[in-house]
């Protein structure tokens, strides 16, 4: 296998049918549902084991927690956009290689090291910007997907990789936004699902399906909510959302607002998919910043 | 083009309920106002007493509380600087609300053009997708666009405030050089004209930096007070900043930053403020609360095709 250090593809709006049709997106997509179907019907707390893979995942995670209460919010006159998170985000792109290699030991000769790095630098947020959004998301689902393509990642680790490991990475991710007070990347505002994260709504939504006594409104009752936030993921963005939020929920949030109105989660499970694809994976000023390797291949499907 | 007065008024009253106009009806707005903001000059001379507001980013129930604090056009006369749009939900109905009341009452209310009355800046932070939403085309959001293009930069009350929705540029030393902008364009990446709607104040600057936004930039107390001794101003007001408590005097009082949007992004948790100028050297700050949520219709939940 010829291994390149991971590159921009996606140069002009053009490209993004370019991206459409390669194998990188074929494996996204399929990560992404084979995940999904992992957790329909699952809760948080489903009790499996977890696999070194997940445990390692997890521990990494709580590193990069550690560093966030290592590095506080600077004193500064801007509002929005914390400078220390540029600290936080220097720190990891110094250490980046070193925590791979705590977490991942099987991967330290392997030329995909650099490419795995790429996509875990970019998970987290921009530090120019010192903003977050659902590219930064995708950089995450990314790495987990090149982890699968390596056979790092099994069938067998892919309930706790949601209900588990994305789970972290979510309350981590919510911690820096708060902590660094970062602001939404290209969020369309109240036009979007969500102020950062598209995805836990997707697999959220898969782990409410066929529960009978939590329709399709459930999420709109603050205290179903309140109850449920560590046991689907979908409550936990909505927590979320009433915390960070006030006004009327069906303005701040209309989306999720005219979502409730679905009859069934498998209809909102489908439809957050078709949304996803065409709001978020094929949005040109998203998926430009996605960088392609080897493992994650920019080459037409095979 | 056919518009009588009563098509105006009953325009006004329509758009006082947070409703919108049907298509055709909001086109005929748009090219009417469009007649009247064409004329006005980049510079648009104002008297006192007149009532500074700044961004109001689509929260149309806010905008009623403003009006309650302010009082009602055309008793008082206002300059809005900009930033009708985006953010809030109700992007269109507030944008409706104010070109109805600028259309019969043209010289009771002044629009200024903030960095958000773009195409490129819109499309990014909701007013598009609302007017596809609410319209199920982008029909009306084209000739909104239009219609920002003209819409004035700056106002001048009393020829002492200078009134622009952002700040200053390394490339305008004098009230002419704004009044000679080409502005009948998308506002631009850079130059004059882009800066008077992006730039910021700065307390840590000195002249000019970089600024954080990408766009336009911070300037500092020295180039402020260059720019009013030149100019004989004793106040630069702008908007375009958060300000917790509303409004927020800086550099030995010559700036003023308005914000009239409150729990901005409903999440801010500020309050907001308008400025009363009674004279030039008499000024009130009014402050004013988010109206709360018992007090606003819920929008109809609708089901988008995804979902089907």
């Amino acid at each position: 296998m010829d291994l390149q250090g991971p590159t921009k593809k996606i140069l002009r709006e053009t490209d993004v049918a370019t991206w459409q049709a390669s194998q990188a997106y074929r494996d996204y997509l399929k990560f992404l549902r084979d995940l999904n179907q992992a957790v329909m019907g699952k809760e948080n707390q489903s009790k499996t084991t977890d696999t070194p893979i997940v445990h390692s995942l997890i521990s990494m995670l709580n590193t990069l927690d550690k560093w966030i209460d290592e590095t506080p919010p600077v004193q500064q006159a801007q509002r929005f956009g914390n400078q220390a998170f540029r600290t936080f985000h220097g720190r990891l792109t110094q250490d980046a290689s070193k925590i791979l290699q705590e977490a991942l030991p099987e991967i330290t000769s392997s030329p995909s090291v650099e490419e795995l790095k790429a996509y875990l630098l970019d998970s987290f947020g921009n530090s120019t910007r010192i903003d977050y959004g659902t590219g930064h998301e995708a950089n995450f689902i990314i790495f987990l997907c090149c982890l699968s393509k390596l056979g790092l990642i099994t069938k067998e680790d892919f309930t706790p990789l949601v209900t588990k490991v994305f789970k972290r990475y979510l309350e981590l991710c919510r911690k820096l936004q708060l902590t660094y007070k970062m602001e939404p990347a290209g969020s369309h505002g109240v036009w979007s699902l969500d102020d950062f994260q598209f995805v836990p709504f997707i697999w959220g939504s898969a782990q409410l399906v066929d529960r009978p006594l939590l329709d399709t409104r459930s999420y709109l009752d603050e205290q179903t909510v309140e109850r449920l936030k560590d046991d689907f993921l979908f409550m936990g963005c909505i927590d979320f959302i009433n915390k960070v939020k006030s006004g009327p929920f069906s303005e701040h949030s209309n989306q999720l607002w005219n979502i409730s109105a679905v009859p069934s989660w498998s209809k909102i499970n489908l439809g957050l998919f078709k949304k996803y694809e065409a709001e978020v994976l094929q949005k040109f000023p998203v998926v430009q910043h996605i960088l392609f390797g080897s493992l994650f291949s920019f080459d037409p499907v095979k | 083009m056919e518009v009588m007065v009563n098509d105006l008024d009953r325009w006004v009253e329509v758009a006082k309920d947070c409703k919108y106009l049907p298509e055709n009806e909001t086109m005929k707005l748009i090219d009417f106002c469009f007649d009247i903001l064409v004329e006005e000059p980049n510079v648009i001379d104002v008297d006192t007493p007149v009532t500074i507001c700044g961004d109001i980013h689509g929260q149309f129930y806010d905008l009623e509380e403003l009006f309650r604090t302010g009082g009602s056009v055309p008793a008082t006369k206002y300059i809005f600087m900009g930033d009708f749009v985006d953010r809030g939900y109700y992007s269109l109905e507030t944008l409706t609300r104010l070109l109805t009341l600028k259309a019969r009452y043209p010289s009771r209310i002044y629009l200024l053009r903030g960095n958000h009355e773009s195409r490129q800046i819109t499309q990014v932070y909701g007013f598009y997708d609302e007017c596809l939403s609410k319209y199920g085309n982008a029909n009306t959001w084209k000739a909104f666009c239009r219609l920002f293009d003209v819409m004035s930069i700056a106002a001048l009350v009393d020829n002492t405030v200078l009134c622009v929705h952002g700040g200053l540029s390394p490339d305008i030393t004098t009230l002419d050089q704004i009044r000679t902008i080409e502005r009948n364009i998308e506002i631009p990446h850079k130059g004059a004209f882009c800066d008077l709607v992006w730039s910021d104040p700065d307390d840590g600057v000195e002249g000019w930096a970089t600024s954080p936004r990408g766009a336009g930039w911070l300037f500092g107390q020295k180039v402020l007070k260059e720019f009013m001794d030149i100019n004989k101003l004793d106040l630069l007001a702008r908007a375009h900043q958060l300000v917790q408590e509303g409004i927020k005097y800086v550099f030995d009082d010559q700036l003023v930053t308005v914000w009239s949007a409150p729990n901005y992004c409903y999440r801010c948790g500020n309050v907001a403020a308008i400025l009363e100028l009674q004279n030039a050297k008499q000024r009130t700050a009014k402050i004013f609360q988010a109206v709360p949520e018992n007090q606003r219709d819920i929008p109809p939940r609708q089901i988008t095709p995804y979902f089907l």
